[in-house]
């Protein structure tokens, strides 16, 4: 019943939070400065005003800001989050189909870099001044130092021109179109590989380093100095007990880290030409595709407020101590 | 140095081309030795918002265009109409009606066959959707006599008429498709399922990622297109171009302009590097005044500007030599291009001099002139580049120039359109006849508030008259003559100080066969293209 | 056990720790370079980063540009010198004001708990849930790139997770002994909040304060590269961005300015790191 309950006010706190942004974001595009058929004049080489008026009557703009907010948030309960200015095509059909894309380079960045930076971090934190930990501890902060689209570029310059084993550009070879299904896998699976490095460095960097202080910190702690004095071994310690308790923060991380996904992902996907939701986000900022921006910042909140969610979850499954706050 | 190889490697080939063409008795000959197949890959920066050119112009969009839409006449490079989806043409003796002998047979994607009905539909669309107004503006209808014949009927005489049956200009749409009433700038066949009349159909519109058309087995023209598919690919990065086309996952990429792309390029020998296909299009590269500001109001102002920047620099050191000077409002490939210009040497003292003149003298540190400059961003090594040289140059001369950055097109468009400008460089194109792409920044009638109009609010009523002249009448000496007073004119009142042609060159692999070169070059239909 | 009594003379005790830190050190170090390049480099070389210097494209350890020149000809070295600027300036106030708003609201918030607490939670959720990126992208185009809108842009979106800290050590420090004493004799909010938690609270405080320049740093740098900085101001984001179509025939446009971000991010965490350590009183026992 407890749970029932949790899950409900999380999920109305995470409907109203989504509302807040679309909201604020709607509200921001419209009332600001720059008019959004302006721009769509210029990007079609000008246009008479006749034609400007009935642009701005066919989008709705001559109605007030209030009427139009309310318009938009129907539509979108309704699941139409409205149609491109640029390419006149639904916002989230164009979404949709960018998703994927940004969905596979995400995951195997995140995902490589928990599994690979939590060894490391736990590795680094057996012997927490020594050689190794040292080494990694740094290692970790150049992945966190260096800007994420910068690594991206040198890693370019390095597959472009010096060891051509990987393409740079894409997420398929160019005239693949019906490619057959294990092949096409393989094709994506070697544009992948630069992207998701570049992309998972950054979360290497930071997993590393909580893993290895979060692991000292449950070492030194009460718990486990009586669960060595009870005699069991320094493995199962480790193991068992330890990395429980210490994956925790790096959990909360790993939720809290949606929230930032998409700034990686934009960077990355503009650096590798990756056909991605942030690629299409950054693309629709330059043609003032409003439209198409709120749309994205849409969806992204959702993710952020879902992922959230489901950290609670794990968290509350990988420590029972939790209670619903 | 690097520009006399690609001229003189295109001769040979040009001469070799000759001896061919003499020796074979056959035309036939050389066509059935060409091998039909292959996916030719494009690479370009820029995503069409849509596949329609008859409602939107630029070249992003006349890419797809051109291949999915026939056009009634196309042309060589020699500015000579061809037959293309008209058999036969005919401009009145008065120049009010132009009467298409459309083919017989010629079928849509759909297999529905082309009639008048279809050309009359597109060409009233054209008129009513199309940004560029002179284009069609003279028309009034077109009449269908018969299902082969339509016969457009103009209000005076229009002289463009035959170049605005261009590939890139006039596409034909199936009336069945888009007569349904829906505005055509937004129909929903703009994208998806379109039924065309050209070359090629569509398989799939990626927006913002790719475009890939597939032979349409029944063309019009039998036995093309030769090429099984095509594949438009946005990279909105340049490097990422040339490293798609060097590795040979792109075949060719047209509009290259930068100095550094281009002569990694030309020493490529497996790579066919050309300017030519961009006579059409005429891209002239240029610095613009706002005479509505003050000081740029006084003519000797301008002149010394204009006598501060030397163009040999931009054109050989800036562009590595990869681009030639223009002195007029005309590109010299044009038909319509006079050498008789009021010409503006570099000349640091007579613009002092001029300035001195003008009333600005120098002040204690100095400082005569502050001016802003702004530039059409994503085309640095045109734009910016250019940018910077002037205000270092004007620097000397006591003009400070605070170069503006802006963020991004509509940004720029949007200080254009607004008239919030002292200086600005800017790309333009001829667009083939002058009517089309010339008289819309000199007509006094075409000050807007829009970008690419009038903007620099020049006003000259002797220019008015000699355009609207020369856009009236057929008798093409007579309106070389009329332009050529235009140009003298228009280069003595410099509202704009013309700097170089836009060098925009082709790259294409060596293996593809029949590369585009006609005036309208990569914007017109790849029928003939075919891999060695 | 660990002493709840306020150690007297924390700064001492922890800036000893520091001292003796090498990797914390070396960030000391490295920053100062940085922050002489940037503030006395200019000085030094005045040449107007968007000047065009040499040929474009000369390849660096050449006598006309010792680091190269990019696409347009212009120095690498002036332009890394004269960049530096830029960056610093808006990381260091943009951090700033994302520091000052998360003090705000995490201490209203854990201090006076209850419906604040609860309101100013949804306010911090609300920020958090927020693409920071993104929103900052919009905010800037709406409002013209400019040197300020940037930093505006990013203080605003950067402040959550300085508010969470302050608020989890406000609650801890709320509930102790002295600070009880305080309320029991009177004293005003506004006081106990100043002169008695926050000084307690300094430490994790400060190191976040110290990462959150990083992370504008890095930021900025993003939003320059993206082409949405201040296009009129130089800065190493802006030099990547620019130089990026170029990176196959200048890699050295590339390289050089993001080497400088990487060092002056690097020496900023490296002094986070030390003071983490100096100031944590759990590592401190070990």
């Amino acid at each position: 019943m407890r749970a029932v309950q949790f899950t409900l006010s999380r999920l109305l706190q995470g409907l109203a939070l989504v509302l807040a942004v679309v909201v604020l974001n709607f509200v921001l595009v419209h009332a600001a400065p720059g008019d959004p058929v302006e721009t769509i004049a210029g990007a079609s080489g000008g246009m008479s005003e006749e034609l400007k008026a009935a642009l701005r009557v066919q989008y709705g703009l001559d109605k007030p800001l209030a009427a139009q907010l309310g318009v938009y948030l129907g539509k979108v309960a309704g699941g139409d989050l409205g149609y491109s200015y640029f390419f006149n095509l639904p916002v989230a059909g164009l979404i949709a189909e960018r998703v994927p894309a940004t969905l596979l380079l995400v995951i195997t960045a995140v995902l490589g870099a928990f599994v690979i930076g939590t060894v490391l971090g736990v590795l680094s934190s057996r012997k927490p001044n020594g050689l190794l930990s040292q080494f990694i501890n740094t290692l970790s902060l150049v992945g966190f130092a260096a800007p994420v689209f910068w690594t991206g570029i040198m890693l370019v310059i390095l597959f472009a021109s010096v060891l051509p084993i990987f393409p740079v550009s894409g997420m398929r070879a160019i005239d693949s179109a019906g490619a057959s299904g294990f092949t096409d896998a393989l094709d994506v699976l070697h544009h992948l590989v630069l992207p998701a490095l570049t992309l998972g460095l950054v979360y290497l960097a930071q997993y590393s380093r909580l893993s290895r202080a979060s692991m000292l910190d449950v070492l030194g702690s009460d718990f486990i100095r009586t669960a060595r004095a009870k005699g069991l071994s320094n493995r199962v310690v480790l193991y068992k007990h330890a990395l429980r308790n210490a994956v925790l923060p790096v959990v909360t991380i790993l939720g809290l880290q949606f929230g930032n996904v998409m700034a990686g992902a934009i960077l990355v996907e503009t650096v590798f030409n990756w056909p991605g939701l942030g690629r299409l986000a950054f693309e629709s900022v330059l043609r003032r595709d409003y439209p198409t921006i709120l749309g994205v910042l849409l969806f992204s909140s959702i993710v952020v407020v879902v992922m959230n969610l489901l950290t609670d979850y794990c968290y509350r499954l990988i420590d029972p101590r939790i209670k619903t706050s | 140095m690097l520009t006399v190889k690609t001229p003189r490697r295109n001769a040979v080939a040009a001469l070799f081309l000759l001896a061919a063409a003499l020796a074979a008795p056959l035309s036939s000959t050389a066509q059935d030795s060409i091998k039909r197949g292959g996916t030719l890959v494009v690479g370009y920066p820029q995503a069409p918002r849509h596949l329609n050119g008859a409602v939107q112009s630029g070249v992003a969009t006349a890419f797809p265009s051109t291949q999915l839409f026939a056009s009634p006449l196309r042309f060589d490079d020699k500015w000579n109409p061809q037959p293309y989806l008209a058999e036969k043409w005919t401009l009145s003796d008065d120049g009010k009606s132009l009467t298409l002998n459309l083919r017989k047979g010629a079928t849509f994607h759909d297999g529905k066959p082309i009639t008048s009905a279809d050309v009359a539909f597109s060409i009233m669309a054209i008129k009513a959707n199309h940004p560029f107004q002179t284009m069609m503006g003279p028309v009034e209808k077109v009449d269908t006599p018969d299902a082969q014949t339509a016969i457009i009927r103009m209000g005076k005489p229009h002289p463009a008429i035959v170049l605005a049956m261009s590939p890139a200009l006039c596409p034909i749409l199936p009336k069945h498709v888009y007569g349904d009433g829906q505005d055509l700038k937004s129909h929903p066949r703009n994208s998806a399922d379109v039924v065309g009349s050209g070359p090629f159909k569509l398989v799939e519109f990626k927006p913002g990622q790719r475009v890939v058309l597939e032979r349409f087995e029944k063309f019009f023209l039998a036995g093309r297109p030769y090429l099984d598919r095509i594949v438009f690919d946005i990279t909105p990065d340049a490097s990422s171009l040339m490293l798609g086309f060097e590795r040979g996952t792109m075949q060719m990429l047209p509009f290259v302009t930068i100095p550094s792309d281009l002569r990694r390029l030309a020493d490529n020998p497996q790579v066919t590097l050309t300017p030519k296909g961009y006579e059409g299009i005429g891209p002239l590269n240029w610095l613009a005044f706002n005479l509505e500001k003050k000081p740029l109001a006084d003519v000797r102002v301008r002149k010394a500007i204009a006598h501060a920047v030397d163009k040999n620099f931009v054109t050989k050191a800036l562009m590595a030599g990869f681009s030639k000077p223009v002195d007029g409002p005309i590109v010299p490939s044009s038909p319509f291009a006079v050498t008789d210009l009021v010409r503006y040497p570099v000349d640091l003292k007579k613009a002092a001099a001029l300035l001195d003149e003008a009333g600005f003298k120098p002040d204690a540190n100095g400082e005569r002139l502050k001016l802003t400059i702004d530039y059409v961003p994503g085309s640095d090594d045109q734009q910016k580049t250019v940018a910077e040289y002037v205000r270092a140059q004007l620097k000397k001369i006591g003009i400070a120039v605070e170069v503006r950055t802006s963020a991004d097109l509509p940004a720029w468009a949007k200080r254009m359109a607004a008239h919030d400008f002292d200086l600005s460089m800017d790309i333009v194109f001829n667009w083939g006849d002058p009517i089309i792409g010339v008289h819309r920044t000199y007509l006094s009638s075409n000050i807007k508030p829009i970008v690419w109009t009038n903007t620099q609010s020049y006003v000259n009523p002797k220019v008015d008259e000699l355009l609207d002249t020369a856009g009236s009448v057929l008798d093409p000496v007579k309106r070389k003559a009329y332009y050529a007073t235009f140009q003298k004119i228009v280069t003595d009142d410099l509202p704009i100080h013309f700097l170089n042609v836009v060098p925009f060159h082709t790259a294409a692999s060596k293996k593809l066969g029949n590369v585009p070169m006609t005036i309208w070059g990569p914007l017109s239909p790849y029928d003939e293209v075919y891999f060695k | 056990m660990k002493s709840t009594v306020p150690v007297e003379r924390p700064w001492l005790e922890a800036l000893r720790m520091f001292a003796r830190n090498p990797s914390a050190i070396g960030g000391m170090v490295l920053l100062a370079s940085v922050l002489a390049v940037a503030l006395l480099g200019p000085w030094l070389m005045p040449a107007d980063p968007f000047e065009i210097a040499a040929a474009p494209l000369t390849p660096p350890f050449s006598a006309e540009a010792w680091l190269g020149t990019d696409y347009l000809g212009r120095d690498v070295l002036t332009t890394l010198i004269h960049g530096g600027r830029a960056t610093l300036l808006v990381g260091v106030v943009a951090a700033l004001l994302s520091v000052v708003i998360g003090i705000t609201l995490g201490a209203m918030a854990g201090y006076y708990g209850g419906r604040v607490d609860s309101a100013l939670m949804r306010v911090t959720e609300f920020f958090q849930v927020l693409p920071a990126l993104l929103f900052a992208m919009v905010v800037v185009t709406l409002f013209s790139p400019t040197l300020v809108t940037v930093t505006l842009a990013i203080g605003i979106v950067s402040w959550t997770g300085t508010a969470r800290l302050t608020r989890a050590e406000f609650m801890k420090v709320r509930g102790l002994e002295f600070v009880r004493a305080e309320r029991a004799i009177g004293a005003r909010d506004a006081r106990i909040i100043w002169k008695v938690i926050l000084p307690n609270a300094f430490p994790p405080l400060v190191v976040s304060a110290t990462l959150a320049v990083g992370a504008a740093i890095l930021f900025e740098a993003g939003l320059s590269f993206l082409g949405l900085g201040d296009p009129n101001q130089m800065s190493w984001g802006l030099m990547i961005g620019s130089s990026r179509q170029y990176v196959l025939t200048s890699w050295w446009a590339v390289a050089f300015p993001g080497v400088a971000i990487f060092i002056t991010v690097l020496a900023v965490s490296l002094i986070g790191d030390g003071l983490n350590d100096a100031l944590n009183p759990k590592l401190r026992e070990r």
